[in-house]
């Protein structure tokens, strides 16, 4: 799931990158969201004592409920929704997806030794570890959004390669995704933490791709190795180099084919025909349909509609759902608030502040280094063990 | 090195006060011409840009071009330990990290100084374009200041209409609306107490009064204030400050959504 360690190599080496801010300074902007990961993450964490909500019939309801809420707390707090729905899995993807089908074997066997030893919450933790979205949780949620006036995208591959696309022409400011592979799509900006939950008090994170490159010093194609060798969902990565080390090898040889060229192999072991460089044809030019021609519309919502829907069978408390219509009427009829930037430009900052910048940038390389030092001699002394 | 000096500390209390709720930190950009800040608040909806000139101090010395990013609220905070008829002096070297603010009292017998840490701030410096604006209002400012926190009362937002004859401010929400009148001031006896329109085209704007009740602040500045506004452009509040500069607000508007 995403790129190993991509946050906290960020996070340590090109802290301007990110920034931390609250949800409502977002408002007026549209930003695409990773459906299949948000139904995965209302499916796990929306439940009541443990159990899922569920229809007469014992279906799941969890999903629904998490995205007609987040979707109200999103349109509420101004921000414009797109959901973006993965499409079928790229064939190179089949390696992870074996290795997660496996990780859910192992997570049905736990749990049925969970549940003949009576572990009740080793049993909840063995149910959570065993959801998974299908086409069906896919197929209501589409039908909410449409709804709920909130439109969505059917991605033909990948849906952060999707989410990419929309934001790199422009036709929404940021992929909110937990994610880190938008990034390494080249979508410009992605939002961490925007769809949880309000109760968690957990600041947006936005990550700026520009900045996160210049900070890295780094450039787009020599990113998208970078990730490689972290570890993606599409192909192995080398053992024994961590994120330190890719990051060094990068900035050394530039491209994985010198890297390989000069690597102890007597020190590392590269997988056997590594694919890496579909991996990366994958992350350069990924399977997606043309956002420009994607329209995105954002219409008043069926207050009746919704209520059939959600009310009969699905068990849906009806002045909720009417209440939740009601301010998503009120979101529409608003007058929106035009943000300063689309008037006025931002310039390329002053000499003297990007001097300034650049000294700071050197004295956390220099420190960076002094640490690196020492944990690099800690890990000497743990070796012979 | 930098070194700036103000007679009365009072006047950069103002201007601490008048900035302080908008942004909570910031960066003076110092040169020989003068001081200037210039930042959006945290939703980048309106924009803050100050200009200190350098012939309005008592004594103005910057030998290179400085930043020096400050956190406003530790900045306000220092200038509350000032009297207001304290003189006030900035210093800082060049690529320090720290300023100095040090006040001495009109008879010298108390000096007290003062030391903040800078800190770096990654900003974003916006081009302002050059706009001629349909119209021009200028009204005391203690009015304008009446105005919005009236109306604050009835909406979020304000609809300012300016034609020939005058301005007229309203809101309506749950309560009702209201509906504020100004007209163009016949004879002008006391310069401050004037409303004088100049205006190509009649413009009808709408706008947050949070933010309008924000500008407000910068009052005690100023005896007058002047809106600029035009169709689809973000409105401008200036307040003068007297034989030393400027500060002015930038307003984005709020629009009908067309996107249906």
């Amino acid at each position: 799931m995403g790129i190993l360690g991509l946050s906290k190599l960020i996070a340590d080496l090109a802290p301007q990158a990110i920034r931390e801010s609250e949800m409502k300074h977002f408002f007026g902007r549209k930003v695409a969201i990773d459906a299949s990961m948000c139904l995965y993450q209302f499916l796990i964490a929306v439940r009541s004592e443990g159990a899922q909500l569920a229809t007469v019939n014992g279906d799941p309801t969890s999903h629904l409920m998490g995205m007609f809420y987040r979707t109200i707390r999103l349109l509420d707090n101004g921000i414009k929704p797109v959901y973006v729905f993965d499409g079928k899995p790229p064939d190179l993807k089949s390696g992870e997806l074996a290795k997660r089908a496996e990780r859910r074997e192992e997570a049905e066997k736990a749990l049925k030794a969970a549940t003949d030893a009576g572990d009740d919450a080793g049993i909840e933790k063995f149910n959570r570890r065993l959801v998974r979205v299908t086409k069906e949780h896919a197929k209501e949620a589409k039908e909410l959004l449409t709804l709920m006036g909130v439109p969505y995208v059917d991605a033909p591959c990948e849906a952060e390669a999707q989410c990419a696309a929309l934001v790199k022409a422009g036709k929404v400011y940021a992929t909110a995704t937990e994610d880190m592979d938008a990034l390494t799509f080249g979508s410009t900006k992605l939002l961490r933490y925007l769809t949880y939950s309000e109760a968690r008090k957990m600041p947006v994170k936005e990550f700026s791709y520009d900045k996160l490159l210049e900070g890295l010093s780094i450039n787009n194609r020599e990113f998208i190795d970078l990730c490689i060798l972290l570890g993606c969902d599409y192909c192995e990565s080398i053992k024994g180099i961590g994120p330190k080390r890719a990051i060094e090898l990068i900035n050394t040889y530039r491209d994985i084919e010198t890297i390989l060229d000069n690597l102890d192999s007597s020190k590392y072991t590269v997988p056997e025909n590594w694919n890496y460089k579909v991996a990366r044809e994958l992350f350069i030019e990924p399977e997606v349909a043309n956002a420009d021609s994607i329209d995105l519309k954002w219409v008043e919502p069926d207050e009746e509609g919704l209520v059939k829907f959600l009310c009969g069978d699905r068990q849906f408390n009806e002045e909720r759902v009417r209440n939740g219509a009601k301010k998503l009427m009120k979101s529409k009829q608003a007058q929106t608030q035009v943000r300063l930037d689309s008037f006025f430009k931002t310039l390329p900052s002053t000499p003297n502040a990007s001097n300034a910048a650049k000294r700071k940038a050197e004295e956390a390389k220099k420190s960076a280094n002094n640490k690196k030092a020492k944990t690099s001699g800690g890990g000497r002394g743990r070796r012979p063990k | 090195m930098f070194e700036a000096r103000l007679g009365q500390a009072t006047i950069l209390k103002k201007i601490l006060d008048a900035i302080k709720d908008l942004l909570n930190e910031a960066t003076f950009d110092c040169s020989d011409s003068g001081i200037q800040l210039q930042a959006m608040d945290n939703s980048h909806v309106s924009l803050v840009s100050l200009t200190l000139r350098s012939d309005g101090f008592d004594k103005f010395r910057c030998d290179r071009n400085l930043s020096m990013g400050m956190n406003l609220g530790s900045m306000a905070k220092i200038l509350k330990c000032a009297n207001n008829e304290d003189n006030v002096t900035m210093k800082a070297q060049d690529n320090a990290d720290t300023v100095t603010i040090m006040f001495e009292s009109a008879n010298q017998e108390k000096v007290s100084d003062y030391e903040m840490k800078l800190m770096n701030l990654d900003q974003e410096h916006l081009g302002i374009p050059e706009t001629d604006f349909s119209c021009v209002v200028r009204m005391p400012a203690m009015e304008f200041a009446r105005i919005c926190r009236d109306l604050a009362q009835f909406s979020e937002s304000v609809v300012i209409c300016c034609t020939k004859e005058g301005v007229k401010f309203s809101a309506s929400g749950d309560v009702g609306t209201a509906n504020i009148k100004l007209a163009q001031t016949g004879s002008v006896d006391k310069e401050e107490e004037a409303v004088i329109i100049e205006m190509q085209e009649p413009v009808t704007l709408t706008f947050a009064c949070r933010y309008l009740n924000a500008f407000t602040k910068a009052t005690p500045l100023s005896t007058q204030v002047q809106l600029s506004m035009c169709a689809n452009v973000p409105l401008v509040v200036e307040y003068a400050i007297k034989d030393l500069g400027h500060i002015r607000y930038y307003l984005a508007p709020k629009i009908e959504d067309n996107e249906t």
